[in-house]
């Protein structure tokens, strides 16, 4: 595994680490295929060593777990666009079903793609001045891929208005709309997340598989075409012209203040 | 002179704004067949704005201290017919809300109840003073709020569709953000006013390509496409309820509610 993401198994629970601290650990095409990598991977121990990865803690590196998206690359490339937003899409698919309780660890900011890892997951801690949302629209994007996540996360209802509304809001505001399960005291992060991990292997292995497999099944989670049309909507409307105009002043303006962050 | 349509529900249309305003205070802007002729062609002309592309963000309010009682049920007593096309064209707008290529925000403020509530429930994003309440309360008259659910059940889940549909309850704006039918409140009228032109000015900031697209996947995603789990059952909640207004039970009831409504009101 090369240094964009990294795996470790230990105590029984498997963490999946975005490493690209200098971009805020923005989703760029490697780092998507090196996680779904990852993910593949412990997918496989979980088949093969039913006892070493009961619980996966995703995790990001640095200030700030995961910025979103980082299209730079592939801005004037529809083909490749939606190569990499399709294989975000299925990466997100392959998370939600893996057959062990997942959590995400957030410091920072989750954005954009970032807080569709989040919510994701069945579980995510963070703290109250963290930085969460789907400033998409904003930008001339179309959250598509997470809009399904999202729905099943908090209802279709307030995630249609989060979504059309854009913005983002900080991880108490988060916790309170259902972005978040817990919401913690920052020196509180990996003692909440521990202590989560610690509860949930308390369950029995097969009971919480069945039980994931279950919630996964009644609340669509398996649609592969979802997940699929979903991506092909995203990137038709980032080839447009609007999305095209508000991203190009977008990197402009991270330029001109001289940030490394992505979107 | 009766007041003409354009009294009833004023519309404008202000840089990419489409405002629609009920408005007949003294009958708490019940739907009549007046009412439902102005906002038809209200929401009509907001739709062929925004395929235009001149409104991205379509505003539902109204003047008075109701959101929408409702039908006007006085009309429905005078001719026991009028419920059942009532029903259908509540349900006909509420798929109308939810289709159209904008974003619809609702600014609720007073009572927004079974008809009103039904068009709060098709709009995108609700917000709502402390003072706005919400819910069906119309089993009482022997018919049932099924013309609203398609759009219900997806905006407040399935749990609270069936809590706030079965029981009838009316509830306050902060029960109906746990709901999930309210997104925003205000603490008086005068901060829901800000609290929306600061919603609508962020919106028309915003790509309307993507917005629409967002919303068109929402509709996807939660079912209330024409064609989606949610959607394609509108036709049926509107015919199940339209067979309801037929029963006995509907007129005896709606005439019982409202001897006994004009009895309270005869004694105060």
């Amino acid at each position: 595994m090369s240094e964009l993401v990294r795996l470790s198994i230990d105590q029984s629970c498997a963490t999946i680490t975005l490493n690209r601290p200098d971009a805020r650990n923005a989703l760029d095409h490697l780092l998507i295929r090196e996680f779904a990598l990852a993910i593949k991977q412990v997918a496989k121990r979980i088949e093969s060593a039913p006892n070493e990865a009961r619980a996966v803690i995703i995790a990001g590196e640095g200030k700030s777990f995961c910025a979103g998206m980082d299209l730079r690359a592939v801005l004037h490339d529809p083909v490749q666009m939606g190569v990499m937003l399709g294989e975000l899409a299925t990466t997100l698919l392959a998370l939600r079903q893996l057959p062990v309780p997942t959590i995400a660890r957030v410091q920072g900011a989750a954005i954009g793609g970032g807080c569709g890892l989040v919510v994701v997951c069945d579980f995510a801690v963070t703290h109250p001045e963290s930085k969460l949302g789907y400033p998409e629209v904003d930008l001339g994007v179309c959250p598509a891929i997470v809009a399904p996540w999202l729905v099943k996360k908090i209802g279709a209802g307030p995630a249609r208005a989060m979504l059309l509304a854009g913005a983002t809001m900080n991880g108490s505001e988060g916790f309170t709309r259902g972005l978040v399960t817990h919401c913690v005291d920052v020196a509180a992060l990996d003692s909440t997340v521990t202590d989560l991990v610690a509860r949930l292997l308390k369950g029995g292995r097969n009971a919480l598989a069945c039980t994931k497999q279950m919630l996964n099944e009644l609340d669509g989670s398996n649609d592969a075409r979802v997940a699929r049309e979903a991506a092909e909507l995203s990137a038709k409307v980032i080839a447009g012209p609007e999305a095209q105009a508000h991203l190009a002043r977008y990197f402009e303006s991270l330029q001109s203040s001289d940030s490394t962050k992505g979107k | 002179m009766p007041p003409c349509d354009d009294h009833l529900v004023p519309t404008h249309s202000h840089r990419g704004v489409f405002t629609i305003t009920l408005n007949n205070p003294p009958t708490k802007n019940a739907l009549s067949l007046e009412m439902f002729d102005a906002l038809e062609r209200a929401v009509e002309t907001a739709r062929k704005c925004a395929q235009r592309g001149e409104t991205i963000v379509v505003v539902l309010r109204s003047h008075g201290n109701a959101f929408c009682a409702g039908f006007d049920l006085n009309q429905c007593v005078c001719d026991p017919s009028l419920l059942a096309s009532f029903v259908d064209r509540l349900g006909k707008l509420a798929t109308s809300l939810r289709t159209l290529p904008a974003v619809v925000v609702a600014r609720v403020h007073g009572p927004a109840l079974a008809g009103g509530c039904a068009l709060v429930a098709a709009c995108d994003i609700v917000c709502a003073s402390e003072s706005a309440t919400f819910g069906y309360p119309v089993h009482r008259i022997g018919i049932s709020p099924a013309v609203s659910l398609p759009t219900l059940m997806a905006t407040s889940g399935l749990g609270g569709a069936r809590a706030l549909t079965m029981s009838g309850e009316i509830v306050n704006a902060r029960r109906a953000r746990e709901l999930g039918l309210v997104h925003f409140i205000a603490t008086d009228e005068q901060s829901l006013h800000q609290l929306e032109s600061d919603i609508t000015e962020s919106l028309i900031k915003k790509g309307p390509t993507a917005l629409r697209a967002t919303k068109q996947w929402l509709n996807e995603v939660d079912g209330t496409a024409p064609d989606g789990a949610l959607g394609r059952r509108a036709f049926d909640a509107t015919n199940a309820t339209i067979a309801l207004t037929r029963e006995p039970e509907a007129t005896s009831l709606l005439n019982e509610f409202w001897k006994s409504r004009n009895d309270r009101k005869g004694s105060t």
